[in-house]
C-alpha cells in the first residue's frame, strides 16, 4: 500500500427536487487500498457511487483523480480514466461468451479487419486469471454462478485498465462459498495496485475485507479511518448517529392454540416434495436453506402464485384453495415479496396508494376512493412504521431503501393479515430500518400473527423466530426450536446432512 | 431521504402543490404550445379566430378527441390499441346494417352500436391481451387488420347513406350554443377524468402500467383491467365512429386507416410514458387540440395538405423535444455536446423516460 492518493472527492453537494442527498461528503482513496463506505440506506452512498462514476454531476464539490481534477460527463468518461463500476444489476449479455462479455464495449482483438478470436480469448483467459479465476472463455455466461458473472464483470473493469473499482453491494446474491471467492480476487487486485470501494450492508464483510473505512449519514461523511481503528459499536454509532439497542425483545410463543397455517404434503414439480408445516398464532417460524432449496417456491405455493401437484393448506382450520393471489389475500394471507422494486411497489405511485393498494384490492372498483377511511390507515401506518417521507402524495420511488420496505410491510399489515409471510424482509436494509421492521414483526405476532420468514441470512433467524424449518432440495430435513437452533446447525442441514 | 427531516418526522397530510405541478408538468409544454399558436393564428389569420371557425375545429378534432381519450387508459396500462381505426369503421358499418338493414329505431341502434364496440374490444383485445397474456402488439395489429378486412367483405366496399334526422342532429345540431360533437367530447374527457382519477379501478390502470408484477401480488385483477381498458378504447372507438358517421350523413369503409398512430401520437405528446403508469386524459386533450389547432390554421393560412403534413410532423418532433429538454436540460447540453447517453440528474432516482 502507498501513501498517494489516487482518488480525491471533497465537498460534494447534490439535491434531488427538494430532497438533499448529498450536503458535503467527502471521500479519500489511495492505490491498492479497499475502501468499504457504509451508511443506512438514504446516507447517499448511492450518490456520492454515480458521482465519482459519472452518473450524476455534482451541485458543488470536485473530485481529483491523482492529484488532478476531473470532471466526468458520462460513465464512458470515467471509465477512460480508470473508474469501472460494478453494480448489483449485473449488465452482462447472458448469450454471448465470457471473452465477448469481458470485451463488450470495447474492441476485441483483430487481425485482418476481422476478430481474431484466438487472441480474444487468450487475453480473456489472462484477464479472468489476474482474479484467481478458471474459466473456459467460450462458455456462454448464461451458464455461470452468481459469483463468476461478477468476477466477468469485473475482469472487463480490469480489461479497460481500471485503477479504481466500484462494487456497489456485489455479496447481497451470493452464498457464502461465492462470497469466499470474490474476496480473494479483491485480495488478489490490491496486490496489483487496484483501488476498490466497497459498499456492504454486512458489517462482518466490512471488516473481513476492508483496509479503510468511511462512513456517511445524512449526505455527509462522518468519519473515517483505517479499519482497525473503528471497532463495530463505534462504526454503528455512527452510522445510526445514536446507541442502538442491540439485544431484541423475543416474541412469547403461543404454542397452545390450533394452527393459523397448516401445511400437509404440499408437493410442487421439481421444486417441493411432501412438505408439512405448521404456525401457530404469535408464532414466528423461519424457513432457512440454500438458494434452490424450495423456500421461494414453497412461499409462492401459500400465495396462489403457483399451482402444488398434491398437498393441503389450511387457514386457521378452513382449506385454502389458492388459484391466485387474490384467494390468497381473501384467506387473510399476506406475501411481502423478495424484491420490493420488482415486486413490491408500483414506484412512481404515492406512498398512500402503495400502502392501500392491498387492503382495498376487493373494494368494489366503481367507488372512489375514500379519504376518510384510507387517511388513518396511512397516517397510523407512516407514525407507528416511522416511515420517512415528505408527504404520503410523494412518490414510493424517492423513498430509501429502507423506507420502501417499510412501505412494503405496511401494505400488507393494512390487510389484518392472519398469517404474514416474509421473503427476505431485510435485503438490501441498513442496520437501522432492520431493527424497526424486527420490532414490527415482534409486534404483530403478539397481536396474534401467524408470521413466516424466509431468509438466507441466519443470524436473521436466530433472531426473529421461535422455530427454524431446514429445506434442502424442496424437503425438510429439520425442526429445530429457538434453543436447539445455531448457525452452524442450520449450516448443517441446509447442506443436506441428516 | 430528506436530510431536513428530523427522526420519525410526521408527514404533512395538506399540500399537494408541488405534486399537482409536477403532474400538470408533463404536459404543460404542449399547452403552451397550444397557447402559442392559437394566438399567432388569431393575430396573422383574419379568419381564424371566429367563432364558426372555433366550432368548425373542435367539430374536426372530436372524433380523434375521443378516440385519443379511450386510447390513453391502454397507453397506461403500457400497451397500444392499433385496432381502432378499424374498429371505428366497424361500428359505422354495423350501425347502417342495424338502422338501413334490420330497421332498429335509431337511438336503439346507436346504443347497440356503442355496446358492440366496448364488448368487441373488451372480448376480443381484452381477452386474448389480459387473460391469455399475449402481445398488445401482435393482438391488436391483427385484430386491425381483422376488422378492416370484415367491413370491405361486409359493406362491399361501398359507402351506405344513414338518413336519419338524429344522426344528422349528433353531426350538426347546436345545444346550447354549441355543436353537439363538441360536447360529446365535453362528456367523455369529463367521465374519463373522474374515472381515471376518482376511482378504484383508475388507481388499478396505473397501478398496473407501474408495475403489473406488483399490481398482480397486491391482489388487484389484472386479467379485469386489461379487459376493461381494451373495452373502453373499444367503446371510444364506437362513439368515434358515430360521429363520424354523423358527420359523413353514412357509413364508409375507408374512415379511419390513419387513427391509431394519430391518436398514440396524441396520447404520447399529452405526457403519457409508453412505458406505462405516468399521464391522463387531460394531457391528451390539450395534444389533440394542439393537433386539430395547428392543421385548422395552416389551411386557413392557405397552406397545401401535403405541406400540413410536413409541417405537422416537425412540429410534433420539436414539441417532444422541447418537452424533454424542459425535463432534464443537462441531457440536451450533452446530447448537443455529443454526449449521447451522458448522464441524467432527473428528479426521479428510478428515472426512466419514454
Amino acid at each position: 500500500m502507498t501513501d498517494s492518493l489516487l482518488l480525491e472527492a471533497e465537498g460534494l453537494y447534490k439535491r434531488y427536487g427538494g430532497v438533499r442527498a448529498l450536503s458535503g461528503a467527502s471521500l479519500a482513496v489511495r492505490a491498492g487500498e479497499v475502501h468499504a463506505l457504509v451508511g443506512e440506506n438514504g446516507s447517499g452512498k448511492s450518490t456520492l457511487l454515480k458521482i465519482i462514476s459519472g452518473l450524476l454531476r455534482p451541485d458543488a464539490g470536485s473530485i481529483s483523480l491523482a492529484g488532478e481534477h476531473v470532471d466526468f460527463r458520462s460513465p464512458t468518461d470515467a471509465l477512460r480514466h480508470g473508474i469501472a463500476t460494478v453494480t448489483q444489476e449485473t449488465t452482462l449479455a447472458p448469450d454471448l461468451s465470457v471473452a465477448e462479455n469481458v470485451f463488450l464495449g470495447h474492441r476485441m482483438a483483430r487481425r485482418a479487419g476481422v476478430i481474431d478470436w484466438g487472441a480474444t480469448r487468450r487475453t480473456a483467459l489472462t484477464a479472468l486469471r489476474r482474479l484467481g479465476l478458471e474459466l473456459d472463455p467460450s462458455l456462454p455466461v448464461r451458464r455461470l454462478r452468481t459469483d463468476q458473472r461478477q468476477m466477468v464483470e469485473i475482469a472487463r473493469a480490469l480489461s479497460m485498465d481500471a485503477r479504481v473499482l466500484i462494487l456497489d453491494e456485489p455479496t447481497s446474491s451470493l452464498t457464502e462459498d461465492e462470497v469466499d471467492s470474490l474476496f480473494r480476487a479483491v485480495r488478489a487486485l490490491r496486490e496489483q495496485g487496484v483501488a476498490t470501494i466497497f459498499v456492504s450492508h454486512r458489517l462482518k464483510e466490512v471488516y473481513e475485507l476492508a483496509d479503510h473505512i468511511t462512513v456517511l449519514r445524512d449526505g455527509e461523511t462522518v468519519g473515517s479511518g483505517p479499519a482497525n481503528a473503528i471497532d463495530r459499536s463505534k462504526l454503528i454509532q455512527l452510522m445510526v448517529g445514536r446507541d442502538l439497542v442491540e439485544a431484541l425483545p423475543s416474541a412469547a410463543a403461543d404454542t397452545g392454540n390450533p394452527a393459523a397455517l397448516r401445511v400437509r404434503g404440499l408437493s410442487l414439480d421439481g421444486a417441493l416434495d411432501d412438505v408439512d408445516l405448521d404456525v401457530a398464532p404469535g408464532e414466528i417460524v423461519g424457513l432457512a436453506g440454500l438458494l434452490g432449496a424450495g423456500r421461494s417456491e414453497l412461499l409462492e405455493a401459500l400465495f396462489g402464485l403457483r399451482r402444488p401437484g398434491a398437498g393441503t393448506i389450511e387457514v386457521h382450520g378452513e382449506e385454502a384453495r389458492l388459484r391466485s393471489p387474490r384467494d390468497a389475500i381473501r384467506c387473510g394471507l399476506a406475501l411481502v415479496p423478495a424484491d420490493r422494486k420488482l415486486q413490491g411497489l408500483v414506484l412512481r405511485m404515492t406512498v398512500r396508494e402503495n400502502l392501500v393498494m392491498a387492503a382495498t384490492s376487493s373494494t368494489a372498483r366503481v367507488l372512489p376512493p375514500r379519504t376518510s377511511t384510507e387517511l388513518p390507515l396511512v397516517s397510523g401506518a407512516i407514525e407507528s412504521m416511522q416511515i420517512r417521507a415528505q408527504s404520503p402524495r410523494a412518490a414510493v420511488g424517492t423513498l430509501s431503501g429502507g423506507n420502501q420496505q417499510k412501505v412494503v410491510l405496511g401494505k400488507w399489515l393494512a390487510t389484518k393479515p392472519r398469517v404474514l409471510m416474509l421473503d427476505e424482509p431485510t435485503r438490501g436494509v441498513d442496520v437501522g430500518a432492520k431493527a424497526e421492521i424486527y420490532r414490527l414483526l415482534f409486534d404483530a405476532a403478539e397481536a396474534g400473527v401467524a408470521i413466516l420468514v424466509s431468509s438466507s441470512e441466519n443470524p436473521e433467524l436466530l433472531t426473529l423466530c421461535d422455530r427454524v424449518v431446514v429445506l434442502f432440495r424442496g424437503r425438510i430435513s429439520a425442526t429445530l426450536a429457538r434453543d436447539e437452533a445455531t448457525e452452524a446447525r442450520i449450516a448443517h442441514f441446509a447442506g443436506g446432512h441428516a | 431521504m430528506s436530510a431536513e427531516a428530523t427522526p420519525g418526522t410526521r408527514a404533512r397530510v395538506s399540500s399537494g402543490a408541488a405534486e399537482a405541478w409536477t403532474a400538470a408538468s408533463r404536459f404543460a409544454v404542449v399547452a403552451l404550445m397550444l397557447l402559442v399558436i392559437f394566438v399567432v393564428f388569431s393575430v396573422t389569420q383574419a379568419d381564424f379566430l371566429t367563432s364558426s371557425n372555433i366550432q368548425n375545429l373542435l367539430s374536426s378534432v372530436s372524433i380523434l378527441f375521443v378516440i385519443s381519450i379511450g386510447m390513453t387508459f391502454v397507453v397506461l396500462t403500457g400497451g397500444i390499441d392499433l385496432s381502432v381505426g378499424s374498429l371505428l369503421a366497424l361500428s359505422g358499418l354495423v350501425l347502417s346494417k342495424l338502422f338501413n338493414g334490420v330497421g332498429l329505431p335509431i337511438v336503439l341502434a346507436v346504443l347497440v352500436t356503442i355496446a358492440a364496440g366496448a364488448l368487441i374490444g373488451g372480448f376480443v383485445n381484452g381477452v386474448l391481451i389480459g387473460r391469455v397474456g399475449l402481445s398488445f402488439f401482435v393482438v391488436t395489429l391483427g385484430t386491425l387488420s381483422l376488422y378492416r378486412g370484415i367491413v370491405n367483405i361486409w359493406s362491399g366496399t361501398k359507402t351506405t347513406y344513414i338518413n336519419s334526422s338524429l344522426m344528422n342532429d349528433i353531426g350538426f345540431r347546436h345545444v346550447l350554443g354549441l355543436p353537439v360533437p363538441i360536447w360529446i367530447m365535453i362528456v367523455v374527457y369529463l367521465v374519463a377524468f373522474v374515472v381515471l382519477r376518482w376511482t378504484y379501478f383508475g388507481r388499478d390502470v396505473y397501478a398496473v402500467g407501474g408495475n403489473i408484477e406488483a399490481a398482480r401480488l397486491s391482489g388487484i385483477n389484472v386479467p379485469r383491467t386489461l379487459m376493461l381498458v381494451y373495452a373502453i378504447a373499444g367503446l371510444a372507438a364506437a362513439i368515434g365512429g358515430i360521429v363520424q358517421a354523423a358527420r359523413l350523413g353514412a357509413s364508409s369503409p375507408l374512415v379511419g386507416d390513419s387513427t391509431p398512430l394519430d391518436a398514440a401520437a396524441a396520447v404520447l405528446l399529452g405526457g403519457t410514458s409508453f412505458l406505462g403508469g405516468v399521464g391522463g386524459v387531460t394531457g391528451t386533450a390539450a395534444a389533440v387540440l394542439f393537433i386539430g389547432t395547428l392543421q385548422n390554421g395552416l389551411s386557413i393560412a392557405g397552406v397545401s395538405s401535403f405541406w400540413q403534413q410536413v409541417v405537422t410532423g416537425a412540429i410534433l418532433i420539436v414539441a417532444i423535444s422541447i418537452d424533454r429538454i424542459q425535463r432534464d436540460p443537462g441531457r440536451f447540453r450533452r446530447v448537443v455536446a455529443g454526449g449521447g447517453h451522458g448522464p441524467t440528474s432527473t428528479s426521479e432516482p428510478d428515472g426512466e423516460e419514454t
